[in-house]
């Protein structure tokens, strides 16, 4: 008897001492939930240069800090970490300005060593895959100290959009900086950097694969130079939902305060048990556009999608409006044009648009099968076209993270299959899907959004396809550009024209006309097709928290898995 | 007064059936439940419109006739079970989909219980290193739990036909018939009427399949009716994962659709629900049939 108890008292003893800091009382009101649509493989690795999640469980969000914001209500680039970045008159050279006062949570000092340190390493290690060191690879030529809190970067040529686009949070995340005296030594392909530090006004508190949480550092710069206050909530979550349903009863029990995207019959059924739930919108479609818009990506390696007609007949059987309304449940619309459908790309859509190059709403299934037909396909009994005895086969990529992805491809599938192609889905976990299936071509058809970059100047977008991001399949694509490895003589003449619009001024007048003869190219031969615009319903509670991005409160956009969402977390206040 | 030992019309009705144990209730509630879910998929197909069963051919998530969606939308009779999330019309997907799951589950029983049919009396009859061999192998093999297995399988197999599914099934459906066939046989091995085939010179295949067989039929049906029920159960487990055909209908998989689409907080009861009966009106009649089939084969489990 007496054994037993003291073992139940060891026991009770040993758990209390070592339950994690979820156990740790910071209470719910203190507390912001945010979604994770996807399961951390690895939570003691914070090298966010290789593949993995790494950096969107609050890390980017709420520990690392960039150095701009784009605003993408006022097409600004806020400061954050850095002052100003100003090019010289070539747009070659461009000198960045760090701000005075900035502390990495150990307390060195962040400065002009780091950033130095950091460009270096992305451009002197080509396993540093991310999609930001790629590209800062492919523009930085040398980087140079000037003094403590300025850094010159000298290009390998003209580039007017270079700040925004590595270090301006302009899609998703932006070059992030680490700091020199802890990454300095190491193997920069292979170092875990657990425990992570960062700038920001969070401290790592601990992970797992479901989870990461983030405890307040009230040491944070921003307070002490005045930058900014402290952010409110004292901890943030970062939990993995595990799908749409669970996601919902989530919010509708208050036990999550933002969420990733859902359905629209899910958002009403949500709103409908917890009337404190909104999004960005207060009434249809609630949802926010998204700039990265959904598109049918090919491998043109791979037979029969290597032949220009066979991709053309596919554009002509996909009937865009049915998969607005039936997967999409009208929440948003057709792609006109490859380019995210925002004001300040209408004048660049409408271009191509009266050149005869956009993409119609609805299907043309006869022009389509004349198409297949003509590339030697029957009909066999089955109704599926054949030749040779084989049957015409899509297998059709699908990332399962999410509801939207997969309801979509549905909707193509059924389309494609309708009109002779057996076309079938590959249905692919979030990992595999970005770390292999994508950047090393192992797909036919993927349904993605590979051609995002575009906000208000087409180049972004359309310097995604060009001839010199072309890898061989099983080697990795740089930057998740051209991944579909589109390599013919018409994409050597659009990449001419394309790599030419790179060096020009963004408002410069000539650029319209140059994205229309380089449209050409891209249209001949599609090699991927855009399908709709991406709509978000972000649900956000309102029951612990205020202050979410909303049209009325549009300081900034609501994709809460983006480096931007500092400005979330700073804006936050407690709701009563 | 009446003789008390005089047995009353009914029960003589009942005495009656022993002389055909085939007419057994139970078999004959069971047979016609499984039989409905057969004609349903045969009939449907010729009196409802089957292109209802493609994305997109109806307005999303009606509710069945005479309720109302969270909308405040009724149901409409050209969709009288109402319409999943994906714009199908529900009746049409069981139509197809009812079947097919029906399908997996006695094809993956054919398939398994041929081999442990074949197994189980190679085992009882030949004894030896035979016997070793394969009770060893079932018995490793009936410890494997087989979901685990599929999922593993199916995941990394991305879409499987339903065939090939119901093969995959098939292959964990074998242990349990091979080691109960073993021991009946083991025991029949030595009765006279072997014994005396035998004599006679009869092959080996002869006596097994043509002398001993028979005499286990009753026995093979219920154990092939109780593998059904577990293959449709390891089937809509699997389908209900998202695993297995992706665009062949089944219930399990129009389940997973409900499920994954929310189904459950927008109350769309109909669309997860309606299969869920179907599926539990499938196993009672299985249930039914393995009973009925019981009573036949063991007379002293009729009652009067």
């Amino acid at each position: 008897m007496r054994t037993t108890k003291t073992l139940l008292a060891v026991s009770a003893a040993a758990l209390m001492a070592f339950t994690p800091a979820w156990g740790q009382s910071v209470a719910r009101e203190d507390t912001v939930i945010f979604d994770l649509d996807r399961t951390i493989k690895d939570p003691e690795n914070f090298n966010w240069f290789t593949p993995g999640t790494k950096r969107l469980h609050g890390a980017h969000q709420a520990m690392w800090e960039p150095l701009f914001i784009l605003n993408y209500e006022t097409g600004e680039m806020e400061p954050w970490l850095g002052t100003a970045f100003e090019p010289n008159a070539s747009h070659d050279e461009w000198t960045l300005s760090i701000r005075d006062g900035v502390k990495w949570s150990d307390g060195e000092v962040f400065d002009a060593d780091d950033v130095v340190f950091t460009v270096n390493m992305a451009l002197g290690n080509e396993d540093l895959s991310s999609r930001e060191a790629a590209t800062v690879r492919a523009q930085v030529a040398s980087v140079e100290k000037i003094d403590d809190l300025t850094v010159k970067f000298m290009l390998k040529s003209s580039n007017p959009r270079f700040a925004v686009e590595n270090f301006g949070v302009r899609i998703f995340g932006s070059m992030l900086i680490m700091p020199e005296h802890i990454w300095n030594g190491q193997d920069a392909a292979t170092f875990a950097f657990y425990p992570p530090i960062g700038t920001g006004p969070y401290k790592y508190a601990s992970g797992a694969t479901n989870r990461m949480i983030w405890d307040r550092d009230d040491n944070y710069w921003g307070a002490a130079t005045g930058f900014t206050d402290l952010p409110e909530p004292l901890r943030l979550i970062w939990l993995e939902s595990g799908g749409e349903e669970s996601r919902a009863q989530l919010m509708a029990a208050n036990q999550m305060d933002a969420a990733q995207t859902v359905t629209l019959g899910t958002f009403e059924a949500m709103q409908f048990q917890n009337p404190n739930i909104i999004a960005w919108k207060s009434g249809m479609p609630f949802a926010w556009s998204d700039p990265c818009a959904r598109q049918i990506e090919f491998n043109t390696t791979v037979a029969p999608w290597d032949d220009a007609n066979m991709r053309q007949a596919v554009n002509h059987i996909i009937d865009r409006s049915q998969i607005v309304n039936v997967a999409y449940e009208g929440t948003t619309e057709a792609s006109r044009s490859i380019f995210v459908q925002y004001g300040g790309m209408e004048k660049f859509i409408s271009a191509v648009e009266d050149a005869g190059y956009g993409f119609s709403a609805s299907a043309d299934v006869a022009a389509g099968q004349a198409l297949i037909e003509a590339a030697g396909y029957a009909k066999g009994a089955d109704g599926i076209y054949e030749k040779d005895g084989q049957d015409l086969v899509a297998n059709v990529t699908v990332n399962t993270a999410s509801t939207e992805l997969t309801r979509a491809v549905d909707v193509i599938l059924e389309q494609l299959n309708r009109a002779g192609i057996a076309a079938k889905p590959v249905p692919v976990e979030n990992g595999v899907f970005w770390g292999t299936a994508l950047p090393l071509g192992e797909y036919e058809l993927a349904y993605t959004w590979l051609s995002c970059g575009s906000i208000n100047e087409p180049w972004a977008s359309m310097g995604r396809y060009t001839a010199k991001d072309v890898a061989p399949i099983g080697e990795r694509a740089p930057g998740f550009n051209n991944t579909g490895r589109w390599n013919t003589a018409a994409t050597a003449a659009y990449s001419e024209i394309v790599d030419q619009m790179g060096g020009m001024s963004v408002g410069d007048p000539a650029i319209e006309g140059m994205v229309v003869d380089a449209y050409k190219y891209y249209r001949e031969e599609v090699p991927f097709l855009p399908m709709v615009q991406a709509s978000k319903l972000l649900p956000f509670n309102t029951t612990y928290w205020s202050g979410w991005p909303t049209q009325e409160n549009n300081y900034n956009h609501p994709a809460h898995w983006w480096g931007h969402t500092h400005q979330i977390i700073h804006n936050l206040t407690k709701s009563n | 007064m009446a003789d008390t030992t005089e047995l009353s019309r009914a029960q003589i009705r009942r005495m009656k059936r022993f002389d055909n144990p085939w007419r057994n209730p139970k078999l004959i509630w069971g047979a016609g439940l499984i039989l409905g879910i057969v004609f349903m998929g045969i009939l449907g197909r010729l009196l409802w419109d089957m292109e209802l069963v493609f994305t997109g051919s109806a307005p999303l998530k009606l509710p069945p006739v005479g309720f109302e969606n969270l909308r405040g939308q009724a149901g409409v009779a050209a969709h009288p079970i109402g319409t999943d999330g994906a714009g199908r019309d529900l009746l049409s997907l069981i139509i197809i989909g009812a079947p097919n799951s029906l399908l997996v589950g006695l094809l993956a029983s054919c398939i398994g219980m041929s081999i442990g049919i074949f197994l189980g009396f190679s085992a009882g009859f030949l004894k030896g290193r035979v016997d070793d061999t394969i009770r060893i192998l079932a018995d490793v093999m009936i410890t494997i739990p087989p979901l685990l297995i599929l999922v593993v399988f199916q995941a990394s197999f991305g879409d499987v036909s339903l065939t090939m599914m119901a093969v995959l099934i098939a292959c964990f459906m074998w242990q349990s018939p091979t080691r109960l066939i073993r021991a009946q046989v083991l025991s029949m091995r030595e009765s006279g009427y072997v014994q005396m085939a035998r004599l006679s010179g009869a092959s080996t295949m002869h006596i097994m399949f043509r002398e001993m067989m028979p005499n286990l039929v009753p026995y093979l049906f219920g154990s092939f009716i109780a593998n059904v029920t577990t293959s449709i159960v390891t089937a809509v487990g699997l389908e209900v994962l998202g695993l297995g055909p992706q665009r062949i209908p089944t219930l399990g998989r129009t389940i997973y659709e409900a499920i994954n689409s929310g189904a459950l907080i927008q109350n769309l009861w109909w669309w997860w629900g309606i299969p869920t009966i179907l599926l539990a009106v499938m196993f009672v009649g299985l249930l039914l049939i393995n009973l009925g089939l019981d009573e036949v084969s063991n007379p002293r489990l009729r009652k009067l």
